[in-house]
């Protein structure tokens, strides 16, 4: 299997090449590799790869995979624009 | 391609709407969403995607991943899987990462 | 920081859990207020073309797509509910102030309670290529065909045989897709038996023990290479086959959409059984924060049914704290109890072990009331679910022991071997001649005494397992009875090809009668005549004349 072709993050293009290199380089949780390629933080926010890296990550690190953390969530859930935002606040006189 | 007859479905075919893919027109029907309408159309390939400029086409259809964002009158990262199609749009692939106006 | 709105409930979501929560309140007067990311409510019903498994009181039998215009109607007529379609929750904080992006404008609420029914989202699989165009979630290849009447493929490969990859193959069937085949990591299909029978039937091969290696193409699939697995998942040696197909369709799974609650904070634990990582909940769907309730889908993957009653019980418990006059009380704890045991009973069959499972590791107990009433498998039903083609000593046990049986006219037989909660067939039968023997998740069996073979049962059963027969129509013929969901439909004395459990072609046979009805509602059931030799066969036809596309 040619790693470089697996993709695991869709939105950030991180393949699964990328994926094992850091996981066998110390970065062993899914929020440390999101912070170095981004995977995770694209438009689908980790609903595609945030398992498939948990996995990984328990498979080299010989973990159970309930012991691995999935990556934080914070608002907002998908784009807003500020003009959106501020439309909001604007109070009805 | 569109189903045309279908055993248990009834598809109504609304009325042809207009618009463009990279200034080519295109028809499309009222209900279909700008994904739908490309697909029907022949179009498999909506994007490249940012790095390794890979081919990306529909994926999830629900507006969870990545796959069909494409620019919309010029909105980028618009997810056409999920936003109706209208008169008259102007549709365009999106090959790179958007980069914001000086 | 007046510009907060109050409201009583919040439900996120618009799929059968969050629809039957908000219309569970809203009964009680509580005022909801029902926010759906799409322009339209219904979540994946919208979809389901197929008759939906469990109990006739939560709408077995009935289409998913019926079922949801139904609840939406309910929904619609319900003044407490105020809709907000296109609209998206933003996020959840810390003091339950909840942020809604609708019409442009986002505006905060803050909510007495909160339901988030968001459902799940589809796992993703890791082969080379796997972002080519043509590889689709199952999600969007329903979505394609049967929302947007767009024909996603020519010929498809199915990654996955859970109850999604084996009813969407189906769906595909229906609309002109041919399957090449689906293929299955697991040495078992992960479905439901009745629903692999139906593409058995169709000449459709389901690869057990399978995966897929690569897709293969450059601007869009061309094809794909699978290769098959041994018994600890690794691949064997000079297995690879190329499989020609134009898409590929991935059902390997659902995990629970849990974005909103883990920005709240919610407690969550990763419980395979359930789909991944789930909110802790008490048996009320309340989650480790107070007046914040899951229901369906993201409290752990089950299906439609369980998650319309988990939305009512969701739903109940808000208008219990909501509504405090005892009148309310009294009846809304009623309503909850009996909801809790119909879940009880859904989950309590051999089928329902993996969820009863992953519950227990939350610390639920699944099996309150029905501990006594679990059963397992009646049936060695390996070789069915290896398959799809039920084994000779499976049919044997459902047929009649005496010869004598089939002399008295037409006699259902129900082909259902696997014990899974379903009843349409029992409850259909104007004679009570099927009987499940007191539990949903028991298999049925067709008294012969009472039945007439009038087949009624046969467009009903949601799994297209029922079949009458009447072996000794003439000296030398038999006639079969069977369901029929495909284009064109036969017509009366049209010569149609007869075909086996294996969908292979045995014989040729006339069609006798065509019933296409109101009853039926689409479940062609079609008469034929064939050789005697093959009553016991017969199982499929094939019509002249397949589907045409534009």
């Amino acid at each position: 299997m040619d790693e470089n072709k697996v993709i695991i993050c869709r939105c950030e293009d991180v393949t699964l090449a990328e994926i094992r290199n850091l996981i066998k380089q110390g970065f062993t949780t899914v929020e440390e590799i999101k912070r170095l390629v981004r995977s995770g933080m694209g438009p689908c926010q980790g609903k595609t790869c945030g398992l498939l890296i948990a996995r990984e990550i328990a498979e080299i690190t010989n973990t159970s995979i309930e012991k691995i953390e999935i990556q934080n969530m914070r608002p907002p859930y998908g784009g807003v624009t500020f003009e959106e935002v501020i439309a909001g606040d604007t109070i009805e006189e | 391609m569109r189903i045309e007859q279908h055993p248990i479905l009834e598809f109504e075919k609304g009325e042809k709407i207009k618009f463009y893919l990279d200034g080519k027109e295109m028809i499309g029907f009222k209900g279909d969403t700008i994904a739908s309408a490309l697909y029907a159309s022949g179009i498999y390939k909506l994007s490249e995607s940012k790095k390794l400029r890979r081919p990306r086409g529909i994926f999830c259809a629900v507006g969870h991943c990545s796959s069909c964002l494409m620019i919309v009158d010029g909105i980028p990262n618009v997810r056409t899987c999920t936003t109706p199609l209208k008169e008259g749009m102007k549709i365009e692939t999106q090959n790179q990462e958007v980069v914001l106006n000086e | 920081m007046n510009n907060i709105e109050k409201a009583e409930l919040i439900v996120v979501g618009g799929g059968p859990a969050g629809l039957s929560a908000a219309l569970a309140a809203a009964d009680y007067g509580v005022n909801v207020i029902l926010v759906e990311e799409r322009e339209f409510l219904g979540g994946q019903l919208v979809k389901q073309t197929h008759r939906f498994f469990g109990s006739e009181k939560e709408y077995a039998g009935t289409r998913g797509i019926d079922i949801s215009k139904f609840l939406v109607e309910k929904i619609k007529e319900n003044e407490n509910i105020k809709i907000l379609t296109s609209s998206r929750v933003l996020g959840i904080y810390n003091d339950k102030i909840v942020t809604i992006l609708a019409n442009n404008k986002m505006i905060k609420y803050s909510p007495k309670a909160l339901i988030l029914a968001t459902g799940a989202s589809e796992k993703f699989l890791a082969f080379e290529n796997n972002d080519l165009p043509g590889v689709f979630g199952a999600g969007a290849v329903q979505t394609l065909m049967n929302l947007y009447g767009v024909l996603p493929s020519k010929k498809i490969l199915m990654v996955g045989s859970g109850n999604i990859g084996l009813i969407v193959s189906y769906q595909l069937l229906q609309a002109g897709v041919k399957v090449a085949c689906i293929i299955e990591a697991a040495p078992r299909i992960g479905g439901y038996s009745v629903h692999a029978s139906k593409l058995a039937r169709m000449g459709v091969p389901i690869l057990t023990s399978h995966t897929i290696k690569k897709a293969v193409g450059k601007d869009k699939v061309e094809g794909a290479i699978i290769c098959q697995l041994d018994s600890s998942w690794r691949e064997i040696k000079d297995t690879e086959q190329f499989i020609k197909c134009d898409a590929i369709c991935l059902s390997v799974g659902l995990s629970p959409l849990t974005d909103l609650l883990k920005q709240a904070n919610v407690k969550t634990s990763y419980v395979p059984e359930l789909g991944g990582y789930i909110p802790l909940r008490d048996e009320n769907m309340e989650t480790s924060i107070k007046n914040l309730f899951v229901a369906g889908d993201v409290s752990g993957i089950e299906e439609a049914t369980s998650a319309i009653i988990e939305g009512q019980i969701a739903g109940l418990n808000v208008a219990k704290r909501i509504k405090k006059d005892i009148d309310n009380q009294v009846k809304i704890e009623k309503k909850i109890a009996e909801a809790k045991d119909e879940l009880e009973l859904l989950r309590a069959g051999p089928v329902g072990e993996k969820v009863r499972n992953g519950l227990k590791k939350i610390g639920l107990d699944p099996l309150k009331n029905y501990g006594e009433k679990v059963s397992t498998e009646e049936f060695d039903i390996s070789f069915l679910m290896k398959t799809g083609i039920p084994s000779k000593e499976n049919l044997k046990k459902k047929l009649p022991l005496s010869e004598d049986v089939f002399n008295k006219g037409p006699i259902a037989i129900s082909e259902c071997f696997q014990q899974f909660p379903c009843d349409p067939c029992v409850k259909s039968c104007p004679f009570d001649a099927i009987s499940e023997n007191g539990s949903i998740n028991n298999i049925p069996y067709v008294n012969f005494e009472k039945c007439t073979g009038c087949g009624i049962c046969v467009s009903k059963c949601p799994g297209l397992a029922m079949f009458v027969v009447q072996k000794n129509y003439t000296d030398s013929t038999s006639l079969v009875t069977l369901p029929y969901e495909f284009l064109p439909k036969p017509v009366k004395n049209q010569i149609v090809l007869v075909l086996n459990r294996e969908g292979t072609e045995i014989c040729e046979g006339t069609v006798k009668r065509v019933r296409d009805g109101k009853i039926q509602d689409k479940t062609t059931v079609v008469t034929i005549e064939i050789p005697k030799e093959y009553f016991l066969e017969a199982r499929n036809i094939k019509v002249d004349g397949g589907q045409k596309h534009g």
